[in-house]
């Protein structure tokens, strides 16, 4: 399988790519600019051509049908791959029935913002605020879910922000659609077999339903052709004008790619790039880009590179073009309202690649397009695409876990490392065929999902478990919302006599936060149902075609959701300090505790805080106290989630990351008796509270040893390492260790406090610096100051000692 | 609420916009900001009825709106129609957004940009909003507009 010696391909610069270093330059020095295209063509063809008689799949496949038709074919550089996400160099896409109206306040300050500000004229403000915002503001999903179940009591707790959040009021994203159906059939034979299909079906109601999904399917495809034919003549008209020789040639050589691709099935290894990007620009026009990841790039595309290879194309040509793929990836940005920004703000896309590991047949699978795109990873050092690398030790092989870790070291920042063998174990668990769980691929951040036959939505809810804790000690009540009662009632804390009825009313108010989760995520996915089905990601996902039925139906192969967990290791930290100085020990009250917390830790106050802090008893700690806590709690949250049916007949799994919320929902969150103060942020991911887990081997111990199984939607833990310690063996071996205990996945920065706040004082000396927040990473510029901060004060481990620095 | 009337009576329409213009900046500095959501509206009315660029924003739109103070002091309906923009004082839930807030402050520090303290509202639960919060974005960009433009910052 290998012609590479040398795998790092160290002779492969950006020096000798220039064309990569220019784009490259150009990436980070080109400001984001709204892009009205979309919301203009969707809001144009739903005045006028839509018949809301249709039913909802009929209307999306001519909906998407006119959107891609009327998509203006940009070739804005020199990159190889043709086509952009929108008419921008980089843009940001607005979705008007997602959450585009959000912006609507801020549409005339949004390009002098001081945080991530977006290009836009006075023509296109005028034109959103006149024209296509306003037929919007009662046919959002938000408001369709609203409306139809009567304003219900989950929807107005998510609007209090510091419960959860339901993420299908913008998307149904977090998936990976199966792009190796593109590149080894072609967009023309999905529309062929899926009109066979339906000119087999009668005249019942369930074969109209099924001919109405086949007809989209058809539609929106034939959209996405179309969109590649305008590309290819948009090349040739560039080509007539162009003066340069070899630039003209070039952009000849892209017209016949796209006169191809993704029509046909490609022949080479830039066709099959092309094909992939060209049908990712038709998904973003669909569903807003929340981790629609890519899956296992490399080996989709490997047997055209090992073709090309043999018909002399050298492996720097292939990093180029990988290059150039990796920067179409980086084309767009997502919007964030101010708020946003100041709460959750910083995350790109989360377009999870996943590299690596075995095939379905549990052989190594890792090969040489593997080193090529981690080439491409390690010279380009961009936030998108998130690189996720599978390991499965002793098949896959020590020197590929070396080159891993090189990249990572080199890069400060990636990839991610997933061990192969709980990650399959896991989705087994989940009903997940033995073939088709080693064909897994890493979703957003590192939820684990079966590749292209998986509808996942491994994001659509974020739940702040500290806010169950609030209302455990409070009987029902919130800090936040102060009297009202949001909660069930149960009996205050201060009246508790012992640690076991703590833990029951934490399960009640747990328990109560996933009821009403549960429904919202189940109601948001109905309304996607009546409004918004997605054919051309549907086209693209195993199982849809099979059954005649969209993937927000349930027709993929395999259906769940993902829950992500905010702020588990404050609530076990918190749980464990009231049962070790409340009831065990009897150092203080309950009562005390919460006047503690209450005060903020102040004044008298403090002494206790010393005490809660100093103590032995912590999550990623040797502390059996604080494992029995973080077991009964994932455990309780696993059983009381998977017990819940979606609205596609799949069960919901839980997991352990947290992009940038564990700051939003700390910032909002007042002190908690695990010593915490008010406003700080909570432990991102799976991770230990910084400085209470000061040994690096008990750290990686403890969440070794956690039930992966019950942990299906995966989790990030956050390690910072000390570059002047962290040598590759060192680096290798503690990887290696922890995936033989069990561990699922684990992820590294490996950069110095000082640097970290040096960029955070001057940004400007730092444009291109990026870091692993929680799954992801981001560009520590761009992060909110309380991530920031988070980042910078996140344990930072010598590896040569294995203690906290 | 004052009587915007008599407040601009025997005022050309320039010289009326300006009086309100100034009334609403100043509620901007107050310390308290009590006045702010008075001074917002009646300003918002009249540049509705006398500006036809403005008016342009709720040409075939039709919104209610219901603002009320936590300690139930204010309570008021802000009906726009057939071109036209309607303040009561009353209490109403038939409306497409319900805006409760602590004080004018907390209210200010939520609907403009230029004060914008969005987290420290969330934080202090001084503002809370109940229904179709994209009949909210829509208000807040009107008026945002009104503050940008008479404070020189229109793009």
């Amino acid at each position: 399988m290998g012609t590479i010696d040398d795998l790092s391909l160290k002779d492969v610069t950006l020096d000798r790519l220039p064309r990569l270093k220019r784009l490259r330059e150009l990436h980070f020095a080109t400001r984001p600019e709204i892009c009205v295209e979309l919301p203009r063509n969707i809001t144009r063809y739903m005045r006028h051509p839509d018949n809301p008689a249709d039913s909802p799949e009929l209307r999306a496949g001519r909906l998407y049908k006119y959107v891609m038709e009327n998509k203006r074919p940009v070739i804005a550089d020199e990159n190889l791959l043709a086509g952009t996400t929108t008419a921008r160099t980089i843009g940001v896409v607005l979705y008007p029935d997602f959450m585009a109206l959000s912006i609507w306040p801020e549409l005339e300050t949004v390009s002098r913002r001081k945080k991530n500000p977006f290009g836009i004229t006075r023509a296109e403000i005028d034109e959103l605020n006149f024209d296509i915002f306003p037929y919007w503001p009662d046919r959002t999903i938000q408001e369709v879910a609203r409306k139809d179940n009567g304003n219900p009591l989950c929807q107005r707790i998510m609007e209090r922000i510091v419960f959860y959040i339901a993420t299908k009021v913008y998307c149904i994203s977090h998936t990976v659609p199966n792009y190796a159906m593109v590149v080894e059939r072609g967009l023309l034979d999905i529309i062929r077999e899926a009109r066979e299909r339906g000119l087999s079906l009668g005249g019942s109601k369930e074969d109209r339903a099924k001919k109405d999904f086949y007809q989209a399917v058809q539609l929106s495809l034939s959209g996405v052709i179309s969109y590649a034919a305008n590309l290819s003549r948009e090349a040739e008209r560039l080509a007539a004008k162009e003066v340069d020789t070899k630039r003209r040639q070039g952009l000849l050589e892209m017209a016949e790619v796209c006169k191809r691709v993704p029509a046909e099935r490609p022949r080479t290894f830039r066709e099959a790039l092309n094909a992939i990007w060209i049908c990712k620009i038709a998904l973003h026009q669909e569903n807003a880009n929340v981790a629609l990841s890519l899956g296992r790039l490399d080996q989709v595309l490997y047997p055209f590179y090992a073709e090309d290879i043999k018909r002399g194309m050298t492996p720097a040509e292939a990093v180029e073009l990988v290059g150039c793929f990796w920067l179409k990836i980086a084309d767009h940005v997502p919007l964030s309202p101010e708020t946003g920004e100041e709460l959750f703000g910083g995350s790109g896309s989360n377009q999870a690649v996943t590299l690596g590991g075995v095939d379905m047949k549990g052989e190594d699978a890792v090969n040489d397009l593997t080193y090529v795109m981690l080439k491409a990873t390690e010279l380009l050092r961009l936030r998108d695409p998130n690189v996720n690398a599978r390991y499965y030790p002793e098949v896959n092989k020590k020197e590929y876990l070396d080159r891993l870790c090189a990249v990572n070291i080199n890069t400060g920042a990636t990839p991610c490392f997933h061990n192969d063998v709980s990650a399959v174990e896991t989705l087994i668990g989940q009903g997940v065929s033995l073939e088709h769980a080693r064909d897994y691929s890493s979703v957003g951040c590192v939820e684990p999902s079966s590749s292209g036959r998986a509808y996942g939505h491994t994001g659509c809810i974020l739940m702040n478990l500290t806010s169950a804790l609030e209302m455990a000690l409070w009987g029902g009540k919130h800090r936040l919302t102060e009297d009202e009662e949001v909660g069930p009632k149960t009996k205050p804390a201060v009246d508790m006599t012992s640690f076991a009825e703590f833990k029951k009313a934490m399960e009640t108010q747990l328990g109560w936060l996933i009821n009403q989760v549960v429904t919202l995520n189940n109601n948001l996915g109905r309304a996607h149902q009546e409004i918004h089905p997605t054919p051309m990601l549907s086209a693209l996902m195993e199982g849809c075609i099979e059954k005649g039925k969209d993937v927000i139906y349930g027709g993929a192969t395999y259906n769940s959701s993902g829950a992500a967990m905010i702020g588990l290791a404050d609530v076990v930290d918190s749980v464990t300090a009231i049962q070790e100085f409340v009831f065990d020990k009897k150092k203080f009250t309950m009562a005390e505790m919460i006047s503690a917390i209450n005060a903020d830790w102040s004044g008298p106050y403090k002494r206790l805080q010393v005490m809660v802090k100093a103590s032995q008893e912590k999550f990623g700690t040797d502390s059996r106290m604080a494992r029995a806590n973080a077991d009964w709690l994932i455990g309780f949250l696993h059983d009381t989630f998977q017990s819940k049916e979606n609205y596609r007949g799949g069960r919901y799994t839980v997991g352990y990351w947290t992009m940038t919320n564990h700051a939003g929902f700390g910032a909002l969150t007042g002190a908690l008796p695990n010593g915490r103060m008010k406003s700080e942020p909570f432990a991102s991911g799976i991770t230990p509270v910084s400085g209470s887990a000061p040994v690096l081997t008990s750290c990686l111990n403890f969440v070794a040893r956690m039930d992966h199984t019950k942990i299906a939607d995966g989790h990030a833990l956050n390690l910072k390492y000390t570059p002047s310690t962290t040598t590759l063996p060192g680096f290798a071996n503690t990887i290696e260790a922890f995936f033989k205990m069990g561990g699922l996945q684990v992820q590294f920065n490996i950069i110095d406090r000082k640097t970290l706040e040096d960029a955070r004082k001057y940004p400007e000396k730092y444009p291109d610096l990026f870091v692993r927040v929680s799954g992801y990473t981001a560009y520590f510029r761009d992060l909110n100051p309380h991530m920031q901060q988070e980042i910078i004060t996140r344990a930072e481990y010598d590896l040569a000692t294995g203690t906290e620095i | 609420m004052f009587d915007i009337e008599k407040f601009i009576s025997g005022l050309s329409v320039d010289k009326a916009l300006d009086r309100l213009g100034e009334k609403f900046l100043k509620s901007l500095e107050d310390e308290t900001a009590e006045t702010f959501l008075e001074a917002l509206l009646a300003f918002m009315r009249i540049k509705f009825m006398l500006d036809p660029a403005y008016r342009k924003n709720i040409e075939g739109f039709r919104g209610r709106y219901q603002f009320r103070s936590r300690d139930g002091g204010v309570a008021v309906l802000v009906k726009f129609e057939d071109g036209d923009m309607k303040i009561r004082e009353k209490a109403s839930d038939d409306v497409n957004v319900i805006v409760s807030f602590k004080d004018g402050r907390a209210l200010m520090n939520f609907l403009l940009s230029a004060n914008r303290d969005i987290l420290k509202g969330l934080l202090n639960n001084e503002v809370v909003v109940t229904g179709n919060l994209n009949y909210m974005y829509k208000f807040g960009f009107m008026a945002n507009h009104l503050q940008l433009e008479l404070t020189g910052n229109l793009p």
